[in-house]
């Protein structure tokens, strides 16, 4: 009986096993698998050696927006999926899982471009009403910092009294809404989406998540505290300390220059630079103001002015020095580089200031001081400063849209090393990022000498965005090296790569790991 | 039913889905003893017809005997094994590496089977699975069903093209 028991189970599994069942597989595409077209196909088809059931087919298009309008039909071993009309130019992929007869998944991915693939097209973010918006909305917030929080602060310690406080007041009203508007843009920016988002939450909780958009809310209380430093109370000048704290702070806890290393060095002297702005370029406007109804205190407001006025531009050139070298890395950089160019009318323009700075310092205040009608020249000089502070902060603002140079480095590709103990396997990939990018795999042995292989291929796919397995073979290179030229990578996120290499006729060897592929 | 034809019950269904794979028809075998590889070929390479199968044998595996089959030409490569072998008193220390079927055509429409007679020493560790690399070679491509689980992998991460295995029972 037992025998007999043994031996049914035996037949059933051998009845089991020996059905002549097959996986599917993909034998064509229309249109085919990497072409570019000049317009989007109405259909692409895919063709595999059986009939099979269509199961999940998911259509990428070259905005990278999952599309749930493709409609799949299939007939016996064909599969069609109906493009969208509206199919945008770029790189589309259509990843296909599929029901072989044998009950077995067959999953990969196809991809095509149209029109020209997705890299070459300028990115998505080059809205230019957000890049005018993002502009305008950052010299707005360096008014209500520099002219606004500044003028309340001279109000409160130089002048002591709140006489021409009107442009400071003006000032801050700009800036607060400017670091409203300031924060929403930049959600909209990192996420791409219409100024109608701003109505949702989405934008505006990506932004908070930034050290940008932090700052921006510390620009913000920094100006809530000036407003209400205007107030008199016994606390307005602690509250106009505060606020001269948040300006240096909101400009020390984010952007290019605070976040270049030395970071304690860059942050302490960027902190100082905004600070040192604030005392210089607030005083401006109250003492314009000032200066048009002299009193007889009006001069030892002046000389008490002049006194903080030429060590906090001394702190402003030194800081500001600091910044420049650190950033630019080379002298060069100041006319090859659209920020060093940036920086360059920044410098002629603040030299411009610097000398009426010093005309008023040295020339115009002592002739007030003598007599009182060079108030009316003190008083002009005093106003173009004012416009080319304002210059300044318009020219300064535009560094939102350029890279220092000390951040653009040659393309370095992506490095991966996996390692097992059977193998080692190096792999660059160049430039390693979205678009078309050339992959090099060393191969070598656990011991480190080369591993001859026969054959190489190269399976990447992307899991999180539904993107299955699509293999490439590796020609191997007269460098030793082997090489998958021109392979399509059109999203960032962590794709999987996997390499098998083929020692010998039986014996593979295969190693995967996951990159990084980063956004463009 | 005993224990023992539940257990094969249980390893026989569990192994019935590799069905689409080139893979041994019985998937249990005692070292120590003889054991009859029956390769089953249950399709060409997408879509392809089959000419060639080549069968790397392990190590450990001796008294290699392909069996004839008709409209193939049986090829077998000879060497060295790493170990010496005792067989009917005699010291095996070479011995068939390779066996190849060729020269015959399987459509992928059709089933086969290439069949060869082996002795499993007891130098095999019981309770692993032995695997037979195998290389199916089409008309057109290549299937080559050589990937072997690395240890501790698991089973859920089963590869593509697995190489056909056996598992191995102690003697009784």
């Amino acid at each position: 009986m037992r025998l007999l028991a043994a031996l049914a189970t035996l037949l059933f599994a051998v009845g089991f096993a020996s059905g002549a069942l097959a996986h599917a597989a993909l034998i064509s595409v229309e249109p085919a698998s990497g072409s570019t077209l000049a317009t989007a196909p109405e259909v692409v088809e895919l063709r595999f050696n059986e009939p099979v059931t269509p199961g999940a087919i998911r259509l990428i298009d070259g905005a990278g927006r999952v599309r749930d309008d493709p409609r799949v039909s299939a007939s016996g071993e064909t599969i069609s999926v109906a493009m969208p009309a509206d199919l945008p130019e770029g790189t589309a992929v259509v990843s296909y899982r599929v029901v072989s007869q044998d009950g077995h998944p067959v999953v990969g991915s196809v991809m095509f471009s149209v029109g020209t693939p997705s890299e070459t097209k300028p990115p998505a973010s080059a809205d230019h009403w957000l890049g005018a918006l993002i502009w305008l909305a950052r010299v707005g917030l360096y008014l209500g910092l520099f002219v606004g929080v500044g003028g309340v602060w001279f109000a409160r310690w130089i002048s002591r009294s709140l006489t021409g406080t009107t442009v400071p007041r003006a000032a801050l009203a700009v800036g607060l809404p400017s670091a409203v508007v300031s924060l929403g843009a930049l959600g909209l920016d990192l996420l791409g989406l219409p100024p109608a988002a701003l109505a949702t939450a989405a934008p505006w909780k990506v932004a908070v998540a930034t050290s940008a958009g932090r700052a921006f809310l510390v620009a913000a209380a920094a100006m809530l505290f000036a407003l209400l430093a205007l107030r008199s109370a016994w606390s307005s000048r602690a509250l106009a300390i505060i606020a001269m704290v948040g300006v240096g702070l909101s400009l020390a806890m984010s952007g290019h220059a605070a976040t270049a290393p030395p970071q304690m060095i860059m942050r302490a002297a960027m902190f100082l630079h905004g600070l040192c702005v604030a005392l210089w370029i607030g005083a401006l406007a109250p003492l314009a103001a000032l200066l048009s109804k002299p009193t007889p205190a009006t001069l030892a407001v002046v000389s008490r002015f002049s006194g903080i006025a030429t060590p906090a531009v001394g702190v402003l050139a030194l800081t500001g020095l600091v910044l420049a070298i650190v950033q630019l890395e080379k002298a060069s950089a100041l006319v090859e580089t659209r920020y060093g160019l940036i920086l360059s009318i920044k410098l002629a323009l603040v030299l411009l200031l610097l000398a009426l700075a010093a005309l008023n310092r040295f020339r115009l205040t002592p002739a007030f001081a003598r007599d009182r009608g060079a108030q009316v020249i003190l008083k002009r000089s005093i106003l173009l400063e004012c416009v080319i502070a304002l210059a300044i902060f318009a020219v300064v603002a535009g560094w939102r849209f350029t890279p220092p140079p000390r951040t653009i480095v040659p393309e370095t590709p992506l490095a991966i090393h996996i390692h097992s103990d059977k193998a080692m396997f190096q792999v660059l990939v160049s430039p390693g990022n979205v678009g078309k990018d050339d992959f090099v795999l060393q191969l070598m042995t656990g011991e480190g000498t080369p591993l001859a292989a026969k054959e190489v291929t190269l399976t990447l796919s992307l899991p999180e965005r539904g993107i299955e397995p699509m293999e490439r073979d590796a020609s191997l290179g007269p460098d030793g090296y082997w090489h998958v030229r021109k392979v399509e990578l059109p999203f960032a996120g962590r794709w999987r790569i996997r390499i098998e290499a083929l020692v010998s006729d039986f014996e593979k060897v295969s190693l995967a790991d996951e990159v990084e592929v980063p956004p463009p | 039913m005993s224990k023992r034809s539940c257990l094969i019950l249980i390893a026989a269904l569990a192994a019935s889905p590799v069905a689409a794979h080139v893979s041994l028809e019985t998937k249990q075998a005692i070292i120590g003893a003889s054991y009859k590889a029956v390769f089953t070929v249950p399709h060409g390479c997408a879509g392809s017809p089959t000419v060639k199968i080549r069968v790397q044998i392990p190590e450990g595996v001796i008294a290699v005997k392909p069996m004839p089959k008709a409209g193939w030409i049986i090829d077998l490569v000879e060497g060295k094994y790493a170990g010496e072998y005792d067989y009917h008193g005699n010291k095996l220390s070479s011995g068939v590496k390779e066996v190849a079927w060729s020269g015959g055509k399987l459509p992928d429409k059709n089933y086969d089977e290439f069949i060869m007679h082996t002795v499993l020493t007891d130098r095999l560790k019981p309770n692993t699975t032995l695997y037979f690399p195998v290389v199916q070679e089409c008309e057109t491509g290549v299937s080559r069903w050589i990937e072997i689980p690395t240890e501790g992998a698991g089973h859920s991460h089963e590869g593509k093209s697995p190489a056909p295995g056996v598992k191995l029972l102690p003697k009784p």
